[in-house]
């Protein structure tokens, strides 16, 4: 469904991404692990065309696109398929929670309000917030804007989702209800690619562990094989430090 | 000397305020024209090309060193000259013409550091969640950058307003009649005296303004950051 090819991106002299391949299928996933400093998030932006990236390609069903020609329609057609859910939310700060979720599909997709309000009901109350249609993202904890992010980039009906450490800005008492929103939402059969550090969720959720060290991929497969056999050393090593922090943390 | 007459600032008043429109339409006058080209300028400033930008800060850098009282007499004299050389005669023109350029050259500048403030003080992530929500650029600046801009730009904003209210008053200097105007030939037809009940007329007359600016805005403020200002309770 989505296969990107050789991405490279680099900011001035420093190469984030050094040709990257990643191939998803619908229904799939993908948790993408890595050091910070490693390229997840700069592929995930590449994806979206938030980072212009220099060299590589694109096949988005059949759209076909390098990312560096890719013209404003295609760049356009491909954000309307696609959900984005930032590490900061980025609630517009101007819209209450429902009017943050009709946004995209009233004014990009030209639903009618009628509907375009009924839809976004219904996301809002799949990440349970049936009470808060009428907030304002200031009125809402942290744990409830993302969840509010998460509705927005779900309510347009998108073919792949993708998640930019959705949890990394919140408290840590936080961090479950947002989960279990992701989690749900992987059972309905969303197509997900999910940047996070959350080691729990990439073991239980995940159809396919990618691991990215320097930009570039390391290794990727079921999560039991990364993370009970690591192949590659650099894996291993992540594994073993995160894994270790999260024992730490549990006393 | 003449004793002081507080009931002749009334009738002075009376006189006066039927030059307010003359006041307000010229500042009118200037904070739209100024208000435009301040747009212009403050988008060659965010926008990241060398020249427009090093333009747009000259043009900042030149127009906030001169007193307003010196360009108003540079333009006044100054303008139908060198359009007068291009074959184009504006010495005909109404004065407010002159005083309305003279302004807005002045407010643009201002207004350009307003603009470009607030533009930076939102968050790039506004944008970013604008556009892969599937708006245009121009969807996203309208809808969701320029309503947040607006919120922030606002108390800077009346703040210049009221600065270009008072500076206004120098208008009379090249012979316009707005309030300061006309209290000028009043003075001058009463050979001098009054000239304090006149003043002070004045005085009560843009404090009241001030006072009408300022609470117009800040009941605007209030409403337009409705949603914000709740949070921070």
């Amino acid at each position: 469904m989505l296969e990107i090819r050789n991405v490279h991106k680099s900011f001035g002299d420093n190469e984030i991404l050094k040709g990257v391949d990643l191939k998803v299928e619908k229904g799939d996933i993908i948790v993408i692990l890595g050091p910070s400093g490693s390229g997840k998030t700069t592929l995930l932006r590449c994806i979206n065309f938030l980072e212009r990236a220099e060299k590589g390609t694109m096949d988005f069903d059949d759209i076909h696109t390098e990312f560096k020609t890719a013209s404003r329609h295609q760049i356009n057609a491909i954000r309307k398929r696609t959900g984005f859910v930032f590490q900061n939310y980025n609630l517009f700060a101007n819209k209450t929670a429902l009017q943050n979720v009709t946004e995209g599909l009233t004014v990009a997709r030209k639903v009618p309000k009628q509907e375009a309000d009924a839809r976004a009901r219904e996301a809002l109350d799949r990440v349970g917030l049936s009470d808060r249609y009428d907030y304002y993202p200031s009125q809402l904890s942290g744990g409830q804007q993302q969840r509010v992010g998460i509705a927005r980039a779900i309510a347009v009906n998108p073919e792949v989702i993708l998640f930019d450490e959705p949890t990394s800005a919140l408290d840590p008492e936080l961090v479950g209800e947002v989960l279990n929103v992701m989690k749900a939402l992987a059972r309905d059969g969303a197509t997900m690619i999910v940047v996070t550090h959350e080691m729990g969720f990439a073991q239980d959720v995940a159809s396919r562990v990618v691991f990215m060290s320097e930009g570039t991929v390391v290794e990727q497969g079921a999560p039991k094989e990364i993370f009970r056999a690591p192949k590659d050393p650099r894996t291993a090593q992540f594994l073993r430090r995160i894994l270790r922090d999260d024992y730490e943390y549990s006393i | 000397m003449r004793p002081f007459h507080p009931s002749y600032i009334i009738t002075a008043l009376g006189q006066i305020i039927p030059f307010l429109w003359v006041t307000l339409a010229t500042m009118a006058g200037t904070v739209f024209f100024g208000s435009l080209a301040g747009l212009m300028l403050a988008r060659a400033k965010v926008r990241r090309r060398p020249l427009s930008r090093a333009l747009a800060n000259v043009y900042i850098y030149m127009t906030r060193c001169i007193p307003s009282i010196v360009l108003l007499f540079i333009i006044y004299y100054g303008l139908p000259e060198l359009l007068l050389a291009f074959g184009i005669n504006i010495n005909g023109f109404d004065k407010a013409f002159f005083v309305i350029t003279t302004f807005s050259v002045l407010f643009a500048a201002n207004m350009a550091e307003v603009f470009r403030s607030a533009y930076e003080a939102i968050d790039p992530g506004q944008r970013e969640a604008a556009l892969s929500a599937g708006l245009s650029e121009w969807e996203a600046f309208f809808r969701i950058l320029l309503p947040q801009c607006v919120t922030v730009a606002l108390p800077n904003f009346a703040n210049a307003l009221v600065n270009l209210m008072k500076e206004g008053s120098l208008a009379y200097t090249i012979g316009m009649v707005d309030v300061m105007g006309k209290g000028q030939l009043m003075i001058g037809m009463n050979n001098g005296s009054y000239s304090l009940e006149i003043y002070l007329a004045l005085a009560i007359l843009y404090w009241a303004l001030t006072i009408v600016l300022e609470k117009g805005f800040g009941y605007v403020e209030k409403r337009l950051s409705s949603g914000k200002r709740t949070a921070a309770a």
